[in-house]
């Protein structure tokens, strides 16, 4: 197995570099975390490497990439904050709401990227697309303000 | 002793048909038979053939950091531009490259470096690999014959007799040459039909740059400077003034160059092929203890009171029998074996000053290149195999056999007629 990852490597990063990439492959240790709650699962993915760079993404229920950590006991902490926000959420009678709302947030995402790498946008519809979502940032600010904050285990 | 046979047989069952990893169960058989005292801990301990071992180790650590460097890749880019293309041309440069690193390198790690240069090449002429990579195989295995430290066989004949990498070299490179032109002669006529491909794929390849490849220059001098000092340590190591070891060479090497060249020595030692080493010291175990059991004497007292101690026909039933068993064996255990048995053969031979050095090479020719006759002979075949597997080209083992098989036969009968003509 190891040699097929190493010959895979190789193949990958020869193609890379014909394509004008620099490419370093570093030795890190994978990690798939997973906590099964209540009503939702929740999972992570992030790496440890010894150049004291840990890249954590959570991948369930929706996903969410978050910053590169500088020492991997930061990572535990992310992740303890975040379940312990899930478990709270998952009181919520709102949550499966919350996480399709989440969910079609991703999908709009990857549309907006389809919009932005195949097609020419004429400039108008750009600030139409601006206002849109300037709306809908007031909105969720709006909707913060008239609710109660029931969880401090982190700021947001 | 029939506990020793016994435990053989099964440990050897297991690895033919790797139901266990072969690593797990030969540890297992050889501590089994320590705990049991079919040998000694003293005798195990010197059964373990540390020549092998410290061969096998440095030039691991020596190519782990040369590979670093991108030099097969650049030389393969090389080659291909300048094949312009044209599939044959590179099927044939490729193959001299395997050849010649397989000589000097282990095989499986000669097709590693080249394998993925192949498929991207083969990717972007929009080909089957499949031509290119038999061919590759068949080279590795080849190539690896003609050194001591091209495979892992030669390697342990070298550990447990005088010879050494000069004697190698002369007595085998001649032979290989033949082979190896003769079965691309007969490749080139298998495949001249299907290599057929596109002129603007062809000329994508040009636009490869292969400057590109080399990612740390400075590096890649100082490996290849202790690479040539390595090699030349192998053709002087057994003059009287140096008179060291093959293994005292390599780890020489590899030790300088892990002084020199300010890699991380944790990631270099990690890719080490651990089982590897420990598969051997396993082995080395296991035939030690056999070896303690007078099993092997009573083995080699069979062999050549059927050959009647005739120099000729032994050196033949070697050669056969290596070829034919490495072809669907594991050549390492099967030489393990094989080495006491033919240090045996004098005091059957009749003539205790006998010289037994063309059943050496007997054994050598026939195990390197048995293991080009199926896709389960070599290690490096069964790398491939699973490669193309993944890669969605799968070569299966009646395919590879009905051009591997032939073709090692052939490889053998020019062993023969070599062996007849210059030693027997």
């Amino acid at each position: 197995m190891t040699n097929y990852i190493n010959l895979e490597a190789s193949k990958h990063q020869m193609k890379l570099v014909m394509m004008g990439a620099d490419v370093k492959q570093i030795y890190s240790k994978l990690c798939y975390v997973r906590f099964d709650l209540d009503r939702c699962r929740v999972s992570y993915v992030y790496n440890i490497n010894k150049s004291n760079r840990y890249f954590l993404e959570r991948i369930k229920p929706y996903p969410l990439p978050y910053r590169d950590f500088n020492n991997e006991e930061d990572i535990i902490n992310e992740i303890n904050f975040d379940i312990k926000q899930f478990q709270n959420a998952e009181l919520s009678q709102n949550i499966y709401k919350f996480i399709q709302i989440n969910k079609n947030i991703h999908n709009l995402m990857k549309e907006f990227e389809d919009l932005f790498l195949y097609y020419n946008v004429p400039k108008e519809k750009f600030a139409y697309l601006l206002d849109e979502l300037s709306q809908i940032s007031d909105m969720i600010k709006k909707v913060q303000n008239n609710s109660d904050k029931i969880f401090f285990e982190s700021e947001p | 002793m029939i506990t020793a046979i016994l435990i053989f047989i099964v440990t050897y069952i297991f690895i033919i048909t790797e139901k266990i990893n072969r690593t797990v169960i030969t540890l297992f058989a050889a501590i089994v038979m320590i705990v049991i005292h079919i040998i000694d801990e003293e005798s195990a301990i010197k059964a373990i053939d540390f020549n092998t071992i410290g061969l096998l180790v440095g030039m691991m650590i020596i190519v782990n950091i040369l590979k670093r460097t991108g030099v097969f890749q650049f030389i393969a880019i090389k080659a291909a531009k300048y094949a312009k293309g044209d599939p044959w041309k590179i099927i044939l440069f490729f193959s001299v490259i395997t050849a010649l690193s397989s000589a000097f390198l282990d095989n499986v790690t000669t097709i590693l470096l080249i394998a993925p240069v192949t498929f991207v090449i083969t990717d972007t002429l929009k080909i089957n690999p499949i031509p290119f990579l038999t061919t590759e195989i068949l080279a590795a295995n080849i190539g690896g014959t003609a050194t001591l430290i091209g495979d892992p066989p030669n390697i342990m004949i070298g550990g447990k007799t005088d010879l050494g990498f000069l004697d190698f070299i002369t007595n085998l490179g001649p032979v290989i040459i033949v082979i190896f032109i003769i079965t691309l002669f007969i490749l080139k006529l298998l495949y001249r039909k299907s290599l057929k491909v596109e002129k603007e794929n062809k000329l994508k390849i040009m636009d490869f740059d292969e400057s590109k490849t080399i990612k740390d220059k400075p590096l890649l001098i100082k490996s290849l400077i202790v690479l040539g000092i390595t090699i030349i340590g192998f053709t002087i190591h057994e003059i009287p003034f140096i008179n060291v070891e093959t293994s005292i060479v390599a780890l020489l090497g590899a030790s300088l160059l892990l002084l020199i060249s300010k890699v991380d020595v944790e990631e270099i030692l990690l890719e080490i092929e651990w089982p590897t080493i420990f598969f051997f010291i396993g082995l080395f175990i296991i035939v030690g203890g056999l070896e303690q059991q007078q099993i092997i004497h009573k083995l080699a007292h069979n062999l050549f009171t059927f050959t009647k101690g005739n120099m000729l026909f032994t050196a033949l039933v070697i050669l056969w029998l290596s070829a034919l068993a490495s072809s669907f064996l594991d050549n390492i255990p099967f030489v393990s074996v094989m080495i006491p048995l033919i240090k045996n053969f004098p005091e059957y031979g009749g003539n205790m000053g006998i010289d037994i050095t063309p059943l050496w090479w007997a054994l050598a020719l026939g195990a390197c290149l048995g293991g080009n006759g199926t896709l389960i002979g070599a290690s490096s075949n069964v790398i491939v195999s699973g490669l193309l597997e993944k890669n969605g080209n799968k070569l299966s083992f009646l395919k590879y056999m009905k051009i591997g098989f032939p073709l090692m036969i052939v490889s053998v009968v020019i062993s023969m007629i070599y062996l007849v003509i210059f030693y027997l």
